[in-house]
């Protein structure tokens, strides 16, 4: 099986992130990108299926700007993707989650796979368009919110859970679709150091941006950021005077009633 | 101009190593240093990772890697636990005689196995008489044909109970001083290898500490490590290498230290203001930055001297007895901005301190270092 995975550099979680002087954008400077959450699990699913169908070949993805997108790409080899193509995006081009699918699409359809994994949504926009969009594009379906994803050989289906408002629904597939990852269900492997030296001299496939251009657009389309700000500071919080926790309960649950109103 | 920056390897085996002390060594360190626990699990997980035998060619198995490599990761993972990176560390102490002096055929022999899969070792030079004075070595090896018979008693052993390889130390001649001392490699089960129970120490407690006894030990010759009286010279190149990370494994606690207290620092209040907003925590802090800053930059400096292929003696001396003692005096003033909970068990900073302590003393004494540098210093103006 020829498995596409999709992932993109996003800011570590324990990252300070600070505001630009432009105000509109988060200060790139002192960011450690990564390969991390929802992407994670898109690999590790990509990995388990690879492991699990003999043949099977596992091909990462990302478009983005130097140096970062290259970065998670060797990631993801030293994982144990077998190769990366990286799209390359100029600095200064201009794009929205459209043009992005756009880019992955112009390049798959040249060597289709048989199944595309994403994160549900990148870790820091939260967008999760690039999925449904590339469903859209290549004309196959497309889900987000899937965990459990299996390979029945001898049904040629797949099998997974699809999380849908209100509940779960399991769903059967056939080949060529694209699928949306939940984070951390399936407890994303470590690279090992061996594998992380020799993702260091993997050969990446570089994709110009002049190749897949046409295909984005000029990017008049994307939104414009008008302004970025950090989360304001809770306040507000009550801290319990109490001498036994049994005292300490009976407070907190009375203040969840009567103040909080988080109980009836 | 130096280059301080790492490179982005470099980036990425710290980033493992940041992960694994985080997920795989912190849940557990509360808890083994508490009961003395030798957290084999730990250990066994470092292995599949990659994290033991960093100094191995990778033709054997190991990871390959350089000093300043090394250092990088064992900065890293003493961050979380001085215990733990001694025992995962002892590997590569144990290994370097070999690569120093063993034959090609000895390191496939040995080394291949040994790398294959889970397995620790154990380097066996101090003893109950002496660990500064090397040349005073009283375990014995005595030729019987094509095997020597190693009679004595080693001491302090770091993985001495857990070790399936040992690399022994032992005089062919005890007349002939340091000229001769020869080295053995001596797989665990040989008869007469008898390690002791585990010390019950100050610090370091999820590592293992024994003495290893030796009864009419009969190595084959082929087991030999160099010629006969090489061995001082092996083990005193293989510290030259492997003090260099001994100082990283300080800066990590020092790092810790620093971390534990200006994260307090922000969060304790008195006088209605945290209390980094005083001076008198504020001087403390910027010192103990500046102990940590400066440790960090003599080990990569000493690490940066051997990987160059230089005799480092003089910079390996300088970056351990300095990153070492520095642990201690931040480790120090790290439960001073504690106070009273600083000196509680059920807060981080204390062991900080019992873990630096050993730092001082293993893998070259200071004051024998100390001795060290003033030689090499002096050369130069003689």
């Amino acid at each position: 099986m020829e498995i596409a995975v999709l992932v993109k550099p996003v800011p570590e979680a324990e990252t300070r992130l600070r505001v630009a002087a432009s105000g509109t954008t988060m200060d790139p400077d002192g960011i450690k990108w990564v390969l991390a959450g929802y992407d994670e699990s898109a690999v590790e699913q990509a990995l388990l299926l690879k492991e699990s169908i003999p043949g099977s070949r596992v091909r990462v993805l990302s478009f983005g700007p130097a140096p970062r997108t290259e970065e998670v790409l060797r990631a993801s080899i030293a994982l144990g993707c077998d190769r990366a193509t990286w799209i390359e995006q100029p600095a200064d081009a201009r794009t929205d989650p459209i043009g992005t699918a756009r880019a992955i699409a112009a390049v798959l359809t040249a060597a289709p796979p048989d199944l595309v994994l994403a994160g549900k949504h990148a870790g820091d926009d939260e967008a999760g368009l690039v999925g449904p969009a590339l469903g859209e594009l290549l004309g196959v379906p497309s889900f987000g919110g899937v965990t459990d994803l299996r390979w029945d050989a001898a049904r040629s289906r797949f099998t997974f859970l699809h999380a849908v408002e209100g509940g779960t629904e399991s769903v059967e597939a056939m080949l060529h679709l694209v699928v949306g990852l939940q984070q951390a269900w399936n407890d994303p492997r470590t690279a090992k150091l061996p594998n992380i030296l020799k993702s260091r001299k993997a050969p990446i496939e570089k994709i110009a941006w002049a190749t897949v251009a046409p295909h984005v657009g000029d990017g008049t389309g994307a939104p414009v950021p008008a302004k970025f700000r950090l989360p304001t500071p809770r306040t507000g919080a009550k801290m319990i005077e109490y001498k036994t926790p049994d005292e300490a309960a009976v407070a907190l649950v009375r203040l969840l009633k009567e103040e909080a109103k988080v109980f009836p | 101009m130096p280059e301080f920056s790492l490179t982005e390897e470099q980036s990425s085996l710290r980033d493992l190593a940041r992960k694994f002390a985080k997920t795989e060594m912190m849940p557990k360190v509360a808890e083994c240093d508490r009961t003395a626990r030798f957290p084999d699990e730990v250990y066994r997980k470092a292995f599949d990772l990659g994290l033991l035998n960093l100094n191995i060619p990778t033709e054997y198995g190991g990871g390959g890697l350089g000093v300043l490599d090394q250092c990088i990761i064992v900065e890293e993972l003493a961050h979380a636990c001085g215990g733990m990176t001694t025992t995962i560390n002892a590997n590569c102490l144990a290994m370097e005689p070999l690569l120093l002096g063993a034959t090609p055929e000895q390191l496939r022999r040995i080394l291949s196995p040994f790398c294959g899969s889970y397995h620790l070792a154990a380097f066996c030079l101090t003893e109950p008489g002496g660990g500064t004075d090397v040349s005073g070595m009283k375990t014995h090896a005595r030729r019987d044909g094509e095997h020597y018979v190693i009679d004595g008693e080693k001491c302090f052993i770091t993985n001495g109970p857990h070790a399936d390889l040992y690399t022994v130390f032992a005089t062919v001649d005890p007349e002939r001083r340091h000229r001769g001392i020869t080295a053995f490699s001596v797989p665990k089960g040989t008869p007469g290898v008898l390690p002791g129970k585990d010390e019950d120490k100050m610090g370091h407690r999820a590592s293992s500490t024994s003495t290893v006894r030796f009864e009419g030990v009969r190595v084959p010759v082929d087991d030999r490590i160099g010629a006969e009286g090489e061995g001082f010279s092996l083990a005193m190149r293989t510290l030259d290498h492997t003090r260099t990370p001994i100082g990283a494994l300080a800066t990590g606690i020092a790092q810790a230290a620093l971390d534990y207290a200006a994260d307090y620092a922000l969060k304790r209040q008195s006088f209605g203001k945290p209390i980094g907003e005083h001076q008198a925590i504020q001087m403390k802090l910027a010192g103990m930055a500046q102990q940590v800053h400066a440790s960090r930059l003599l080990v990569w400096r000493a690490a940066w001297e051997i990987d160059h292929g230089r005799v480092a003696t003089l910079e390996s001396a300088i970056a351990k007895t300095f990153a070492s003692d520095a642990a201690m005096r931040v480790a120090d003033e790290a439960i001073q901005i504690f106070g009273g909970y600083g000196y509680m068990r059920d807060y981080p900073v204390e062991k900080l301190l019992r873990d630096a302590k050993l730092t001082q003393i293993y893998e070259g004494s200071n004051e024998i270092l100390r001795t060290v540098i003033a030689r090499e210093l002096l050369k130069g103006y003689a």
